[in-house]
Formats: C-alpha cells, structure tokens, sequence
C-alpha cells in the first residue's frame, strides 16, 4: 500500500517540507516543497527606478540582504556603464567577506552543530556545549560587526551605494575591524576540526560543481561562470545557459544549467579551485580528499574552511584599504540609457546572478534574479531521492532525520529562492 | 525560576526580524536560559506545543497558511506581538497592493497558468487577529527586541517611542538631507528609535519603520512637491513599507 511520509523543515532559512511517497518499503518518488509565501519580487520591481532597485531586492532575504545589494547594484551599474574606484569596489568586497563570516558561522554553529551533537537547537547547545556555541557566536559576531559598520547597517545595509558609499569607512574604525578579526582568526582556522566529519549516509550522487570565474581583476563583478565539466558561459548569456521552469509542489523554481543539474557554494567553490588565503590553503591542503570528488557532505568541511579564508581576506583588504587610503568618496552618477545590466557574485550558499532591463528614464522594465537555492534544487531533489533510496527498510524516523540533515548540508536559503523570475 | 514561554515564526518575510534575534551574539545564550523557546523553527527543531506566554510574529499575511499558523498563535498565546515591518503594515511585498493585483503579479513571476499559487495581497496581523505590542522596522533594531525580552521577563510591556527619526537626526547633528540637501528624506513622517542609521551614513531615509504618531503627511508631500519631486516618484518611494497613506493628514 502506498504512503507519504512529509518532513517539515527546521533549522533552515524559511519555510519548507519534503515528501516521500512509498509503496511498502519502496521508495518511489520524493518532492521538495519550498514553501515560503512567495513576495513576488520580480514583479514589484518593475515601474521602480533604478535607484530604488538594490533598496528593494535585498529584502529578499536578510541573512543574505548585504550580496543581494551588492550585485544588485553591480547589475545596475553595469547597465549604465558605471565604473566604481577601487576604495569602492574593495570596500564592497570587504562587506561581502562580513556577510560570508557572518552567514557561514551561523549556518555551521548554530543551525548544523546541533545535528552533530545531537541537541535539538540552540538552546540544547547553550546547555550541551557552551563554549563552542559562544566560540561560534563570536565568530558571527565580528561577520556581523563588518557589516555593521561597513553598511551602516546590519540587516539591509545602506551604505553601500549606486556608483559609491554614503561614507568611507574611517581608519580607526577599519583598525578596530582588523583587531577583532585577528582575535577570531584562530577560532577561525580550526573550526574545520569541529565540522569534519560527515554524516554517515549512502554515498550520494557526485555534484556538478558551478561558481563563477574567479579571473579578472580581483573586483567582485565576475565575467564568466563555469562547472565542474570544463563547460563556461559568460554573466551576460546565463539566460540560455540556465534554463527554469515551474513545479506544482514548489514556489521556487526548477533550474538546469547547460543541461545538468548543478550544484553551488563553498563545495563548488573549492572543488574549482577558487584561491585561497594562506591558512586556509594550509587546512585545505591538508584535508582536500574530504573534499575534491565528494558528495554534497563535503559542504559543511568547505564552509569551515571558507570561514577562515573570509577572515583572512578581510584582514587582507583592510590592509590594502588603509595602506593607500582611500581618497574622496565616489559619487558617479550614471548616465540614463536603455539597455540590460546583469551580474554575478558569490554569495556564501553559491552563484547569484541579477538581472535588470530598464527604459530611458532608468525605469526597470523587466527583473530576474536567479539564487543559489534556486540553482540547488535540482540538485538538492536528486540527493534526497538517492539518500531516500538508498535507506530503504530503514525505521522512518531515521530516514527522516537523514533526509533532513542532507538539506542542512545544502545550507538552503528558502526566502531567497521563493521569487524566481520569468523567463 | 518560571521561563517564560516563547514562539517565534515568521510568515510572508525574509526572515531578517528573527534574524535579528540570533545577532544578539552577546545576549542569545542568556536568552536561551531566561526563556523557553518552545517553538522557534528557526532555530530549533523540535516543537513544544501550546500554550505560549508570548508569540513573536514576523511578517505578513499572504496565503491561507500564514493565516492558519496566526490563528493557532493568537489562540494558544496571552500576548501577540508583531516584529518588524511586514507585521505591522505589509512591509515590501505590499508595496505594490494598491496599483496591481495579486493574479497579476503571479502571472508575471510564474507565467500565465503555469501555477496556481494560494496568495493573496499582504496584509498586517492587525487586519487579522488583535496584537498587543508591535516592533517596528525593516529590520528590527536589536536594542528594542531585547527591551521586549526584558519587559516580558518582568511581566510588562516596552514604552513606545513616538518621536521621528528627525528627533534623533537633529541630535546626532547631521546635515539635513531634506532640507539642506534636497532629497527625497523622508525623516519627518517616520517612527524614530533607529538613531538615525541612514541619514546618519548620508543615506535619506526611506521609510523602513512606518509612519509615525501624528505625522503630517500633508506637510512633507508639499515640501516634498516644492522641491521639485513629482508625486508619482513620492507616492513610489512612501509605498515601499506601507501601501496605504492618508495623503491629506495634518494632525
């Protein structure tokens, strides 16, 4: 006789459950339901101004509001044809290093730790492991004291603006970031001894790995993307290379990229070589065969090691910040034309791409804005079948348990991926 | 010592007043302690059930399931507070009630009929279910989500601030972007208690945390209108938190 067995997700940004429909022990299909009501973004940017865009979009999603502006305003200032200094753009890449800091210690220590220690949330860690819980709620803190500072504020910054920043940054206050990023460092740099070891699934299928293109100048705004299988495309045409389409059982959109389905985020990211700081590279060399030709599991490894990367560059772009100084402050404004502005960043869950068209008057005609947990789902589908699969005639609660920690390995962000575009 | 019991969930938002929450870095293993965070999915897997002393609800009001799931929290809590934005006055994804509908705005992010999705137009708890206090902005500050925390520890309720963000501005000295500048600030009709974050980085203020008490709306369009804004662009830029305005109040 059939049965489903539905899972509500906790511990996850935003709202969603899996289904697995059984017949006997037989596992016959499994749906992955992102559920968040969806707010419908891309439509209501539409009639807006350029300007209000990036104010707009990045309350899409707060744990990753500050790269949503980022790229926004990347998108932006690509379609009119503005150029950053360089204070700016390093500025911008600082905030970004904050929210990677940030986004990446709450996902390991606050939402997966618990998994590995068998506690159901924060507050079973507060009991159970204290010290890590504040180790890791320092960690964030500093992310989030970046971010702060840099963006004015926290959740949703504003001070990073189109073709500039309201403010720079004052050198005390980057010495300040600077001193409370060093005393962090080595928290840091061992956080991967702590998130090592990998939950003891089947072995899952192999990702198709997708970043961007780290060549380039060192900006932020990327030209190309590329996978695992040598395949690339560039920013500007990712609409014939990921193509999207509608689920009945999800508000978020099915993508496949150059036909596959691809996987993204700090697994991708290490598995394509991105480069790394020098401690860092150190702990990635010394445990990369937990990572290169893993399955998704590798991604909690690589986001431990990509927290102490985030660090080390921040420490690294400060440096570079207050060592040439960083002039008057930028105000470009943009030259009003018809046309398309596209970008892509990395976010700390993988590939974010955002896409505007605007009219003469720099009103924005048509959206697209197409995120890492959007790009995952595919992914993330066939996973959870293979894991459910391969935990046949094993007690429900176990498998349900499983299948729940295969999704926090993803570190899905479901606000985000709930306002997919048309294409 | 009795901990008081606590829910926290989220409807139609992006999570950031919870978000919030989990920034008190400082103060979250205390929190932890004092309270029992019998439902917080964010942050806890296991639900503890009915009945709670207090529900912390973020968002709107979108679909009949953020109405089930306000139902339930309303009835099973003595009090109900609204944090942030969306809670209170729709928040972003109402921005656009008053100028197209809901159908639309489905077709053009799904396609014509390719979906049906439950939905309707993002509404405040308030339209809903009675709320006994409210935080406002988008996002919360966190001192004020703590000094909610607190006051609940002690059996009572925060005072409510009901100055602009003017007031805070003014002190904090900053350049007058509205008057000085002549940008679109909308400072004067605001709720402060945000220290004036924005104006502050040289950023206008855009309205993040709903009108304020007696606001003269009146007044700011036509200081708005004079310095040479067209009433579209205001009446764009006053929606982006609060789809409805009386346009004409003085008070």
């Amino acid at each position: 006789m059939g049965s489903v067995v539905e899972l509500n997700l906790a511990r996850v940004e935003g709202h969603g459950s899996v289904k697995v429909y059984r017949q006997g022990s037989r596992v016959e299909r499994v749906e992955l339901c992102l559920a968040d009501s969806p707010r419908l973004f891309e439509a209501l940017l539409v009639g807006k101004s350029y300007l209000e865009v990036p104010e707009i979009i990045c309350r899409i999603c707060s744990l990753c509001s500050t790269v949503h502006k980022v790229t926004a305003l990347l998108a932006v200032e690509n379609a009119f044809g503005v150029e950053v200094s360089w204070a700016t753009a390093l500025t911008r890449e600082l905030i970004m290093q904050g929210g990677m800091i940030q986004d990446h210690a709450l996902h390991l220590y606050c939402l997966l730790l618990p998994d590995l220690l068998g506690v159901p949330g924060v507050t079973g860690l507060a009991q159970k492991a204290p010290e890590l819980l504040k180790t890791g709620l320092g960690i964030k803190r500093v992310g989030n004291m970046i971010q702060e500072t840099v963006g004015g504020r926290l959740i949703h910054p504003v001070n990073i603006r189109l073709g500039g920043l309201g403010q720079r940054v004052s050198k005390k206050e980057l010495l300040r970031l600077r001193h409370e990023l060093e005393s962090v460092l080595p928290a840091c740099r061992d956080a991967y001894r702590l998130f090592r070891t990998p939950f003891p699934f089947p072995e899952l299928p192999s990702p198709n790995a997708l970043a961007v293109d780290p060549g380039g100048d060192g900006r932020s705004a990327a030209i190309r993307c590329r996978m695992g299988g040598g395949e690339s495309f560039a920013v500007s045409g990712y609409r014939e290379a990921i193509k999207e389409s509608v689920l009945p059982h999800s508000n978020a959109k099915y993508s496949k990229v150059m036909e596959k389905e691809a996987t993204v985020g700090a697994l991708a990211r290490l598995s394509l070589g991105v480069r790394l700081s020098a401690q860092a590279q150190g702990v990635f060399d010394e445990v990369k065969h937990e990572i290169l030709g893993r399955d998704i599991r590798g991604n909690t490894l690589a986001q431990a090691i990509e927290l102490c990367d985030a660090a080390e560059r921040a420490i690294e772009l400060i440096d570079r910040l207050l060592e040439k100084g960083q002039g008057s402050p930028d105000d470009v404004g943009p030259v009003l034309r018809a046309g398309r502005g596209s970008a892509a960043c990395e976010a700390p869950r993988g590939l974010l791409i955002h896409s505007y068209d605007f009219d003469s008057d720099g009103i924005c005609t048509e959206a697209d804005v197409v995120t890492p947990t959007a790009l995952n789902q595919g992914a993330m589908a066939r996973d959870l079948l293979a894991l459910a699969r391969g935990m046949e005639g094993e007690e429900t609660k176990k498998m349900t348990t499983a299948l729940e920690r295969l999704i926090r390995c993803y570190d899905p962000c479901i606000s985000c991926a709930v306002h997919v575009l048309k294409l | 010592m009795n901990r008081p019991r606590l829910a926290i969930a989220g409807l139609t938002a992006c999570s950031g007043c919870q978000l919030t929450l989990l920034n008190c870095e400082e103060e979250l293993a205390e929190v932890a302690a004092r309270f029992d965070l019998v439902s917080f999915p964010m942050a806890e897997s296991v639900e503890g059930g009915a009945p709670f002393d207090a529900a912390i609800v973020e968002g709107a009001v979108s679909t009949p399931g953020d109405l089930a799931n306000l139902f339930r929290l309303r009835n099973s809590s003595r009090l109900l507070v609204a944090l942030g934005t969306c809670a209170i006055f729709g928040g972003v994804a109402a921005m656009n009630n008053g100028v197209s509908t809901r159908e639309e705005l489905v077709a053009a992010v799904y396609g014509d009929g390719e979906k049906t999705v439950e939905s309707f137009a993002p509404a405040p708890l308030t339209n809903f279910v009675s709320v006994d206090f409210s935080i406002t902005g988008c996002p919360p500050e966190k001192q004020e989500v703590m000094a909610l925390l607190c006051a609940l520890l002690n059996g009572t309720l925060p005072p409510l601030a009901t100055y602009p963000v003017c007031t805070e501005c003014r002190s904090r000295e900053n350049l007058c972007l509205l008057l000085e500048r002549k940008e679109l600030c909308l400072g004067p009709i605001i709720q402060g208690g945000c220290n004036a974050r924005c104006p502050a980085t040289g950023i206008v203020c855009e309205g993040c945390r709903g009108p304020v008490r007696e606001a003269n709306v009146a007044q700011e369009l036509e200081l708005l209108l004079e310095r040479g804004f067209g009433r579209k662009e205001i009446e764009r830029r006053m929606s982006r938190f609060k789809p409805e305005w009386d346009y004409g109040q003085r008070r």
